[in-house]
């Protein structure tokens, strides 16, 4: 499995690369602001949040608008990849329909445009910090390993999705409302560890991964915290599980899926 | 003797009770749903040899176009194999899949790559591609706003000029309007008599293939019926079709 997975790779690479560049090519050209709205988009949201956050929560939290700039940021890119994934394949229908192509490469093709559009917002979380004088310790370079953690867990759970998204038609609304609760557990404009204590607190923070990866990253990077690194070992073994799961689910199906779409 | 360009054997497609179904019902009827399984192809084997040109025949429903998209690679077979023997493939069908989002020079880029080209001969071949396909300054236009004409003319305009060692075409020796039906037209037949070029074509059209065509694949309901030179099958084929409709 993991032979063909690399071989596929290789071999499909330089069309991964093309495709992705072309979608963020054709995102420019059909907008007005250009390449702008990778930039106002995210900033203007981190706005909103931060309106309801200072006026409705009163939050004091130091550097708060990179705070919520970065979870804004790190939600968004694997909340949008989920929803994506599911709809992937049937999307894709007029291509793969027509010619042989490793429907990993779909997946790929969305996460290089993702992480072209995450870079991004990391080059503005750069500024801002420069801006707020936010001082860095070397616990910054944890962005690391947790970036693999986060890649690992959301390439894990596209696949999966991509795979049941052929097969259950209204799998997209569960996931919809599912994502929604899961935004507001997961505290991206509000510290859980402020706001929510005890079990409660502990459970929202350290068994949602996605809630953990956030924590994590605002504390090594905004506040030169460590990593509580048994439980960012466990989320990157939970993603390994899940990706091997999703990557045998799409191989042992790959050329079915058309039958079905 | 010439090498096998194509060897199938026992081949097997199911379309099997793999549907898209909601989350009550596989919720509910998990145990129950025993849709029947629907054998499109039933265990055939055959094998074309390089260069030949190979017609398939037979009513709807008998399974010629899921035996194309089989030998595309796009069906994995369920049972049996279908090899290649390293020579590149691509299928010829009405509209090619693009990304509508994309512009059409970019969508030939991507097929080409898909049909297992390199970066830089596609680029050679970027200006004849858009000079048949006639599109003009539409190449530069997301392909969402093309018209079906327009789409079509491209999508053969890829295939076409994008030659590959074995061409399977469905249904489709002609596209868009009047002018460019003749252009396509020659373009087939020029590509057809290359002798080291495979074909397979699709087709329900009794004067093409036996225009075109050395061997006739008579298919009927998954299986094959025979498989011999043009003019045999072909009126054995009509005898039957006649027959059948008595």
């Amino acid at each position: 499995m993991l032979e063909k997975l690399v071989y596929d790779t290789k071999k499909y690479w330089k069309y991964t690369k093309y495709a992705a560049k072309s979608e963020l090519k054709s995102e420019v050209a059909n907008s007005h602001l250009n390449w702008l709205w990778w930039v106002l988009e995210p900033l203007l949201l981190m706005l909103v949040y931060l309106f309801i956050a200072v006026v409705a929560f009163k939050s004091t939290l130091k550097y708060f608008p990179i705070y919520i700039f970065l979870g804004l940021t790190l939600w968004n890119t694997w909340s949008g990849l989920l929803k994506n994934s599911l709809k992937l394949l049937k999307r894709n229908k007029g291509i793969i329909s027509k010619v042989y192509l490793p429907k990993l490469t779909l997946l790929f093709i969305r996460m290089l445009v993702s992480g072209f559009k995450m870079l991004i917002s990391f080059g503005i979380i750069i500024v801002m910090m420069i801006c707020w004088r936010v001082p860095v310790t070397w616990n910054i370079l944890y962005i690391i390993p947790l970036m693999m953690v986060l890649f690992l867990l959301t390439f894990g759970m596209c696949t999966i999705l991509m795979h049941y998204g052929v097969f259950i038609e209204d799998l997209s609304n569960v996931i919809n409302v599912g994502l929604k609760l899961l935004f507001y557990m997961t505290g991206i404009f509000y510290s859980l560890e402020e706001r929510v204590h005890g079990l409660l607190g502990n459970i929202l923070l350290y068994c949602n991964p996605i809630s953990f990866v956030i924590h994590s990253m605002r504390n090594v990077i905004l506040y030169g915290k460590s990593v509580n690194i048994w439980i960012m070992l466990f989320w990157g073994i939970v993603g390994i599980v899940l990706s091997v799961i999703g990557v045998k689910l799409i191989y042992k199906y790959e050329n079915s899926y058309v039958k079905v779409l | 003797m010439r090498a096998d360009a194509i060897t199938v054997k026992d081949l097997k497609i199911v379309y099997r009770s793999l549907q898209s179904q909601s989350i009550k019902k596989s919720l509910f009827k998990a145990k129950k749903s025993k849709r029947g399984n629907f054998e499109a192809i039933k265990g055939i084997s055959f094998s074309i040899k390089e260069g030949e040109i190979v017609g398939i025949i037979g009513k709807n429903g008998s399974g010629k176009s899921t035996l194309l998209r089989a030998l595309a690679n796009i069906f994995a077979p369920d049972e049996g194999s279908i090899h290649i023997h390293e020579h590149t493939i691509s299928l010829m069908a009405i509209g090619v899949g693009f990304q509508p989002s994309l512009t059409g020079r970019e969508n030939i880029m991507l097929s080409g790559m898909l049909l297992g080209f390199e970066e830089e001969m596609i680029r050679k071949k970027m200006n004849e591609i858009i000079e048949f396909s006639e599109l003009g300054s539409f190449i530069d236009v997301p392909v969402k706003n093309y018209s079906s004409g327009m789409h079509s003319k491209l999508a053969f305009s890829i295939t076409s000029v994008l030659e590959t060692d074995i061409m399977l075409v469905d249904e489709v020796l002609s596209v868009g309007d009047a002018r460019f039906k003749k252009k396509s037209e020659e373009k087939m037949k020029s590509l057809i008599g290359d002798k080291h070029r495979t074909v397979v074509i699709v087709s329900h059209s009794i004067s093409t293939l036996s225009k075109l065509c050395d061997k006739v694949i008579w298919m009927h309901e998954g299986e094959i019926k025979m498989y011999d030179e043009t003019q045999k099958v072909l009126y054995e084929y009509l005898e039957f079709m006649g027959a059948d409709e008595k």
